[in-house]
């Protein structure tokens, strides 16, 4: 019937295979953000994987870009590097031109276009990024792999995404649900969640595991914390 | 002076002709000086050969999925425009927001709406109205809808066949009144009074044609758009979360509300059943 | 209107039709083959190993170039010292290996005629060796190899990895190649019970490792070469080593 997949290893080829050569590889990787009227925080997972083997179990995959704004990246590795390799150059660019360090929302807005630049070979990134907005408010900016960006108060991204998102749909925003009263997220109630979101990816995600970094903006900066994950 | 230099190093190729990586910076943002050069791939027929690279080496599926946009209608009556959307944008099967902007303010007279690929829409509309605002700046007056129109699809039909998706009407008042344009990623560019594009397009316009009137008045046009959406959400699975519903005015766009299509529902539901016993009674 | 599956007809081209959704790339076709470079190794070497310690770096890696499954070049060193702070160690196509080691060498020289003094560091070297093999990739012409970039920078050890897209990241034990299999357990759980190996310890223990990945390893060879550098004692490159080899153990071994 079918043929038995096998791992390939890049440098150790045993006969004349025929493979293709593919510019991208799913390095795994998730990313929660949530945002309240006074914070924002944003955590991503340290595991980097890439088919069957894990290449490190400690990879930051949260990028501040300048005091208010963190971008996290999931996805593949190599086109995050570069990503984000060019954003930091380009806030380097607008402080010595400016004067003056970028906003979040022009951070956003400048990763949309970076984005779109690659409109026909994409990066292949889930990025989220976070702040505060113009009113002062913490905002998170999730968007596609093409540059299109929306402000949210929350978003799931990367190998557990999809896993994760309707949980804070019901968590965070109570979607659908009438009887559940509306009270301003705190800061403690968004950790908490962003620690049980990840325990539950690290239990149903291959990809996902092993730590988990946190970083929390709000008005006296940035803060990092970190907690472990299971290890398998 | 160094030993480079006395031995006149710098004439010698050292590999510096092949170093074209050292303008990494410039190469990688080329749109932001100049919006309408996009990166180039290294592949020809990029709507094609992309579909080659869904698998990486290991096996693992590459899903790069894009967002999406859907349901979208625009019409004109006696009153100006009415534009009406939904908010769902799906990326595969997966809906990736409920809560999306279909509707993008180019400025205070022009409006655009997005169907198909969202991020297309949203750059070339921001590159559109760049465009618009320079018109204003040198010839002192706002641009027609016509010739924004045309900028767009003049723009779109230069990556044409390189799997853009856009469907997107245009919508503006300018000296001749209200105008109401569609263009799309193929080229087309064309004016008209009722437009609906999108995957529910198909159900929206079958209770559009069947209210739609020259002389409607203001709060009819609106409630028309927003059942026109709410019964697409109600049979296309692309379409769906929050009903937004702008007018175009002689005095620029006004946002007249957003609905929750659950809510519509049951609204919708409750005057059924008041119309079906009234017309028992 | 409406064919068979329940698909309606798209309502624009290019356009999602709905339900039979566009998914990123939109059309699956035949590939017209638009890409000509290389696709492939042809003459390849197998894993290297590096191993951070306390006070340096240890790095080996065999001799052998294989052409396919035949043992083609027994005497293929691998293993480079850039300079007094950088070693380096390359697994995949030999010649792409060849090539960039040219281009490597060459800066050195540039950085010498300059005269100023300063040296290459381990971090510039593995960040410049990430954007010219994303480079590559992204001009779909990749240089087919795993780099192993090893050494001292501000007095600390750093080993860091990249691969032929360009990923890279650094770890204090790094493998290519079938070693990130068999040899990078056996590593990680010395590690884990020895947090701060010492020279000696972690060269005995890559010099064992060399011995598993020899017995294992189909296309690995029993000369190598391991390259050491210490923080106090500068660097140097052993070798030929020759694993010992002790085949006792098949004429135990039926079937």
């Amino acid at each position: 019937m079918s043929m038995i997949e096998r791992p390939y290893y890049s440098d150790y080829s045993s006969a004349p295979i025929q493979h293709q050569f593919s510019p991208y590889a799913d390095n795994g990787g998730s990313v929660v953000a949530i945002a309240g009227d006074d914070f924002a925080v944003i955590a991503a997972d340290t595991r980097l994987s890439a088919g069957f083997s894990i290449y490190t179990r400690e990879q930051n995959k949260l990028f501040p870009l300048s005091d208010g704004t963190i971008l996290g990246c999931a996805g593949c590795w190599c086109d995050t590097l570069t990503l984000t390799r060019i954003l930091k150059s380009r806030m380097q660019m607008y402080q010595h031109e400016h004067n003056k360090t970028m906003s979040t929302t022009a951070c956003a807005q400048m990763l949309s276009t970076l984005l779109y630049y690659k409109r026909f070979f994409p990066y292949y990134i889930s990025n989220v990024m976070v702040g505060f907005d113009t009113e002062g408010k913490g905002c998170v900016y999730s968007y596609d792999p093409i540059g299109h960006c929306e402000k949210t108060n929350y978003k799931a991204g990367g190998s557990a995404g999809a896993l994760l998102q309707p949980l804070l749909d019901n968590q965070i925003a109570h979607t659908n649900l009438d009887k559940v009263p509306k009270e301003p997220l705190t800061l403690e109630k968004a950790l908490a969640l962003l620690k049980d979101v990840f325990i539950s990816a690290a239990e149903r995600d291959i990809y996902t595991g092993d730590k988990v970094l946190i970083n929390i903006i709000t008005k006296d900066g940035i803060k990092e914390e970190a907690f472990d994950l299971r290890k398998d | 002076m160094s030993l480079a230099e006395i031995c006149g190093l710098q004439d010698f190729d050292t590999f510096k002709s092949r170093n074209v990586y050292k303008n990494d910076l410039d190469s990688f943002c080329t749109n932001f000086n100049h919006n309408m050069q996009l990166g180039v791939p290294p592949f020809s027929n990029p709507a094609e050969n992309l579909s080659r690279f869904t698998k990486d080496e290991m096996g693992r599926e590459i899903k790069i999925k894009f967002d999406h946009g859907t349901t979208t209608l625009g019409f004109k009556y006696q009153g100006g425009i009415v534009l009406a959307v939904d908010s769902r944008a799906t990326g595969g099967q997966f809906i990736g927001s409920q809560t999306m902007k279909k509707i993008v303010e180019i400025n205070k007279y022009l409006l655009g709406t997005l169907a198909g690929g969202a991020a297309d829409c949203v750059y070339w509309d921001r590159v559109l109205a760049k465009q618009c605002r320079m018109y204003e700046l040198r010839n002192r007056e706002r641009i027609s809808v016509a010739a924004a129109s045309k900028l767009m699809t003049n723009m779109i039909y230069n990556y044409k066949g390189m799997g853009l998706s856009i469907g997107m009407m245009i919508a503006g008042w300018d000296k001749r009144g209200p105008q109401l344009y569609y263009v799309d990623s193929e080229g087309l560019r064309t004016p008209g009074n009722v437009f609906s594009v999108g995957s529910g397009s198909i159900y929206a316009f079958g209770v559009l044609d069947s209210g739609y009137r020259w002389d409607l008045t203001d709060e009819e046009a609106y409630n028309l758009g927003r059942r026109a959406i709410y019964h697409a959400t109600h049979r296309d699975a692309y379409s769906g979360g929050i009903v937004r519903v702008y007018h175009m005015k002689e005095t620029g766009w006004e946002h007249i509300d957003n609905n929750d299509c659950n809510d519509l529902h049951y609204k919708y539901q409750e005057e059924k059943k008041v119309r079906e016993e009234q017309g028992d009674a | 209107m409406f064919d068979p599956m329940g698909a309606p007809p798209a309502l624009w081209h290019n356009g999602p039709t709905p339900g039979g959704f566009y998914n990123f790339p939109a059309i699956q076709t035949r590939p017209s083959e638009p890409i000509t470079h290389s696709k492939s190794p042809v003459t390849t070497a197998t894993s290297v190993i590096a191993l951070a310690y306390d006070k340096g770096v240890v790095i080996a890696g065999d001799l052998l170039a294989s052409y396919g499954s035949l043992a083609r070049y027994k005497n293929c060193p691998r293993i480079l010292k850039v300079n007094e702070n950088i070693l380096l160690g390359a697994s995949g196509d030999y010649a792409d290996f060849q090539y960039i080691k040219s281009f490597i060498e060459q800066k050195i020289i540039d950085e010498e005629c300059i005269g100023d003094n300063i040296k290459l560091k381990p971090k510039s070297l593995y960040c410049w060796l990430t954007r010219v093999m994303y480079q590559r990739r992204s001009k779909f012409d990749p240089f087919w190899n795993n780099i192993i970039v090893a050494g001292i920078q501000d007095g600390e050890p750093f080993l860091g990895q990249v691969d032929k897209l360009g990923t890279a990241y650094t770890d204090r034990a790094i493998c290519t190649g079938y070693a990130a299999h068999i040899v990078l357990p056996i590593i990680r759980d010395f590690l884990d019970k020895n947090p701060n190996p010492t020279q000696a310890e972690a060269k005995a223990l890559v010099l064992k490792c060399m011995e598993v990945l020899y017995y294992r390893d189909a296309r690995s060879f029993s000369k190598f070469q391991i390259g050491i550098m210490d923080k106090e004692a500068g660097s140097s490159i052993e070798g030929p080593l020759t694993c010992e080899e002790n085949w006792e153990i098949a004429l135990v071994a039926k079937n």
